[in-house]
């Protein structure tokens, strides 16, 4: 029997990752991937608790709001780094430091 | 058609109110694209063909109508909005707006070419917005919001051309000392609301209001300073002695103005105010009121007579009557008070808009000459009279107003005042009469003052040298239409059909108020015709000296002898009456100027010094302790600086380990 | 031990693995490769969640719109790192940050603990919804339900995101076109 717990320790395991590659990667591209790693661990957990909803699939429901909100921020972030990318001839944040003081 | 003529006043009243601020928000988002005025006039038009046909019709002597929204509740109090016509309301926005209609008229000529001129137009609506707001709030609020707005646009359009370093200053002036006023006003709504909990004027003063319920006693201290704060706001706005300095200042502001708000509406605010709220004052501070008003009456009068500019004499002379009005109110004749504001709002409208008629050609003959003299100056004036006869006969008509002589309105109105204060006066006796007697003074002086300026402006030659040809002509039609309007409006049919007592106008009757005093019958025919006949005397006088005087310098060989002894009894009135007078007038300029505005500089310095002293502290002690912290906050900045080294992913990890933190601290709590 | 839960588990297995690869290759390109797998089996997580329709979408949205605008921006843009890619020597995997293992295995730490407390006080929804039957099972028609919450009782919600959807790409457009000045 699968229970709850199965899904939450999953989903933690890889919100984890997705929160390491977020800070840990030299690529603009692969934080982006880390952030959709992380909303999918979200979206998990949203689609688990959601089994127990028959009255209002919340959970369903908004698993599918997520999905479309994480598209939509795909869309922005990667016109955002080509910009960027336009701008600094990198997409290494390493190498973007113009909010130093 | 029938639902169109059954639209009810109150709509009417608040459509009146609107569409000045429509006009002026078209015109704000127009901005320099809009230079003619139209929306404003406009919006004006309507507001008072609305306000003549829709509100005064109907409410004039009928019933009073109100209507309540309620605007906010701040913990168990709900402020209301109200609109509240009764005969002194309408009355009031009929007033304002059948002012302001000529002056917008009037200002699209004389105004035409100004470079600001879609801002004259912007503040001119917004003033009219407040104004006519002010005059039909049912609640004291409301009003003081709308007083402020009024202020402000008063403020705005004084520094109308801002670049001119006395208009900044006399704006300034203008603003602060009314601020004075405002504060008064706003001490006295707070006094009255902690008493009766409320701020509609007909909960509290109403025929069976909180203020006869003996909720306080009305000869209580605590009722005298609210009317004193109250009477100190309308004070400011209608430039009572001491707080008059801003008046002749703001003559800096267009003439037109000059006539709609300093003249004719704007001032007049106080007395409205006082009027409006009539039943609070006790007998203390209606005392005070009629004292103040003669102060002003008398010493605003006698600066008139030792001006020169052609506005400033103005000025002071509406100073004075504002003075006369003010002792209406004081001696409990607020209704005498109105009847004045309503004659004089016309006839001074119609003397600011001649004055700013003979300003306009001055300028031109100026601009045409390249001469350098000063186009307000009477000195400079003279003679006008041939270049300029329409101007010269509507002039004459407002100023015979102001003197107060028969068949003009102002003799109606000012008899009212002067014969109520005799009665007045001779009811309590004693000192009081020397109110009255003031009073007469004062008229006397008017008719000279105002005498001397039109024979100064109008007769002799024009005393401007050095000029080629002058070439003064008549004001244009859009001027001198308006000026005509205004000057039937000062003839007495307008307000009386009977042209030698007051006692038939139609104000008064409306208003009908009960005076604390019995009629005295002998009073009602010695007034007038002792008024009448030292107004005829004075402009004799002033013809002699200032006509006549003149006239033998030119004169050739043979008239000399004759002229120069006329010349010499000339010098000798001058010695004997003019000198003295001008003198006491220059005195008491002198007295103005450096004694009262001493005092309000010298409060000024010590209030200097004093924040002088605060500044000190604040910069060394306040400031130290917090440049201190500030230090301790960069140096611990300084330590931690590393940490801003502009990479977004170190921010990030910075933040996480901070949430982190924060969880296991909640976790093992 | 079911096939159910060796399913489960074998999904759960992939995902993690993979999305450990993920973030531990080198090489952007292969990582993003190996970024499909990691949806596939979170969709196939999904599924045994008993949300058809979200795995679905899932695969639909992320797999064939989501990842292939990252590939296609990855290789439109990054020609240095396209150019990198020839000359990636030494190790085949990158070397973690310390700081950021760290943080993560912070977090982790934390959610265990959070998952662990969890169980011994589950909301009262659950528990009533549990008690009463109120609970999605295998047979029910998940996708008519979701079509009808939609379109009733979620209509708001659904209409405010189409118009943020479009707002997103609108925008996206806007950023990422050629400016002509330049």
């Amino acid at each position: 029997m699968i229970t709850l717990t199965h899904f939450l320790v999953v989903s933690a395991c890889i919100f984890c990752i997705g929160l390491y590659t977020v800070i840990a990667k030299r690529n603009a591209i692969m934080i982006l991937v880390g952030i959709e790693l992380m909303i999918n661990a979200a979206i998990l957990n949203l689609v688990a608790f959601g089994k127990y909803d028959k009255l209002n699939y919340s959970g369903q429901i908004f698993a599918l709001f997520a999905i479309v909100l994480a598209a939509a921020s795909v869309a922005v972030g990667l016109a955002i780094i080509l910009n960027v990318y336009r701008h600094y001839k990198t997409i290494n944040p390493d190498n973007i430091t113009d909010l130093r003081d | 058609m029938n639902s169109l003529l059954t639209i009810s006043p109150i709509g009417a009243s608040i459509l009146v109110v609107l569409l000045p601020l429509l006009a002026f928000i078209i015109q704000a988002v127009l901005g320099k694209k809009s230079t003619s005025g139209i929306w404003s006039l406009a919006a004006i038009s309507i507001s008072t063909l609305l306000s003549g046909i829709f509100v005064f019709a109907q409410v004039w002597n009928g019933t009073a109508l109100q209507v309540d929204y309620s605007w906010f509740t701040i913990g168990e109090k709900t402020f209301n909005v109200g609109i509240l016509l009764n005969n002194l309301t309408v009355l009031m926005q009929f007033i304002v707006c059948i002012i302001a209609l000529p002056v917008h008229i009037y200002s699209k000529a004389y105004m035409k070419g100004d470079a600001g001129i879609h801002r004259y137009w912007m503040y001119l609506s917004l003033f009219c917005f407040a104004m006519l707001g002010l005059t039909i709030s049912k609640n004291l609020l409301l009003m003081y919001i709308f007083w402020e707005l009024v202020g402000f646009a008063s403020y705005l359009l004084i520094g109308f051309w801002y670049t001119k370093e006395s208009a900044v200053q006399a704006n300034k002036k203008a603003f602060l000392m009314n601020r004075i006023g405002d504060l008064g006003f706003l001490i006295g709504i707070a006094i009255l609301f902690n008493t009766f909990g409320t701020l509609d004027i007909v909960d509290i003063l109403g025929k069976d209001g909180l203020l006869y319920q003996g909720i306080v006693d009305q000869n209580s201290g605590l009722m005298t300073a609210a009317g004193i704060c109250f009477f100190l706001g309308a004070m400011a706005k209608s430039a009572q002695f001491p707080l008059h300095l801003w008046l002749p200042d703001a003559m800096e502001g267009p003439t037109s103005v000059s006539s709609l708000i300093h003249a004719a509406t704007m001032v007049a605010a106080g007395v409205f105010l006082l009027s409006s709220i009539f039943p609070l004052f006790n007998g203390t501070v209606l005392l005070i009121i009629a004292i103040i008003g003669t102060i002003t009456a008398v010493t605003a009068a006698i600066f008139a007579l030792a001006q020169y500019d052609i506005k400033k004499v103005l000025a002071f002379s509406t100073i004075s009557q504002l003075g006369y009005m003010m002792v209406a109110v004081g001696i409990g004749a607020w209704d005498a008070g109105m009847f004045h504001l309503a004659t004089h709002a016309f006839f001074k409208c119609l003397l600011f808009l001649s004055a700013g008629a003979l300003i306009h050609e001055m300028a031109h003959l100026k601009a045409h000459n390249n001469g350098d003299f000063d186009p307000q100056d009477l000195r400079n004036m003279g003679g006008l009279r041939q270049y300029m006869p329409k101007t010269f006969v509507l002039m004459t008509v407002a100023s015979l107003a102001l003197a107060g002589f028969p068949l003009t309105s102002g003799f109606l109105s000012k008899d009212a005042i002067v014969i109520s204060a005799f009665e007045w006066a001779m009811q309590k006796g004693g000192v009081h009469l020397l109110i009255p007697i003031l009073l007469v003074l004062v008229s006397i002086l008017t008719a000279f003052y105002i005498g001397r300026l039109i024979f100064k402006a109008f007769f002799g030659k024009l005393r401007v040298s050095n000029l080629e040809a002058p070439a003064l002509h008549e004001a244009p039609k859009t001027m001198l239409l308006p000026m005509a309007f205004l000057a039937v409006c000062s003839l007495f049919f307008v307000f009386s059909f009977n042209p030698f007592s007051y006692a038939n106008s139609g104000i008064l009757n409306g208003l009908a108020v009960q005076y604390s005093f019995t009629e005295i019958h002998a009073l009602h025919t010695i007034i007038p015709i002792t008024l009448t006949l030292t107004a005829l005397l004075s402009w004799w006088l002033g013809y002699n000296w200032y006509v006549k005087g003149t006239y033998p310098l030119q004169a050739n060989s043979s008239w000399m002898r004759f002229a120069q002894n006329q010349f010499g009894m000339n010098e000798w009135m001058e010695k004997t009456f003019v000198a003295p007078t001008l003198l006491l007038g220059k005195a008491s300029y002198w007295f103005d100027k450096y004694l009262v505005d001493g005092l309000v500089n010298g409060a000024s310095y010590v209030i200097r010094k004093i924040s002088e002293i605060i500044t000190w502290i604040d910069k060394h002690i306040v400031d130290g302790i917090v440049n201190a912290v500030a230090q301790l906050a960069y140096e611990l900045g300084n330590a931690f600086r590393f940490v801003q080294n502009g990479r977004l992913q170190n921010y990030l990890g910075f933040t996480l380990t901070a949430v982190l933190i924060g969880i296991i601290y909640l976790i093992l709590r | 031990m079911n096939l159910e839960l060796f399913l489960f588990y074998a999904f759960a297995a992939l995902a993690i693995g993979s999305s450990l690869l993920v973030v531990s290759l080198k090489n952007p390109a292969r990582a993003l490769f190996l970024f499909f797998i990691t949806l596939f089996a979170m969709a196939g997580l999904f599924l045994f969640a008993l949300a058809d329709f979200v795995a679905i979408t899932q695969i639909m949205v992320y797999v064939g719109g989501v990842l292939i605008l990252m590939i296609f921006a990855f290789m439109l843009s990054n020609k240095e790192l396209l150019a990198d890619i020839q000359h990636i020597s030494g190790s085949f995997l990158s070397l973690p940050s310390w700081q950021s293992i760290l943080l993560a295995l912070g977090f982790f730490a934390v959610f265990i603990l959070g998952i662990r407390e969890w169980n011994n006080d589950m909301p009262e929804w659950m528990l009533s919804n549990i008690q009463e039957g109120m609970v999605i099972t295998p047979h029910d028609n998940n996708i008519q339900q979701l079509g009808i919450k939609f379109m009733t009782q979620y209509v708001l919600p659904f209409e405010v995101i189409s118009i943020f959807l479009l707002m997103a790409l609108i925008g996206a457009a806007h950023l990422s076109r050629k400016e002509e000045s330049q």
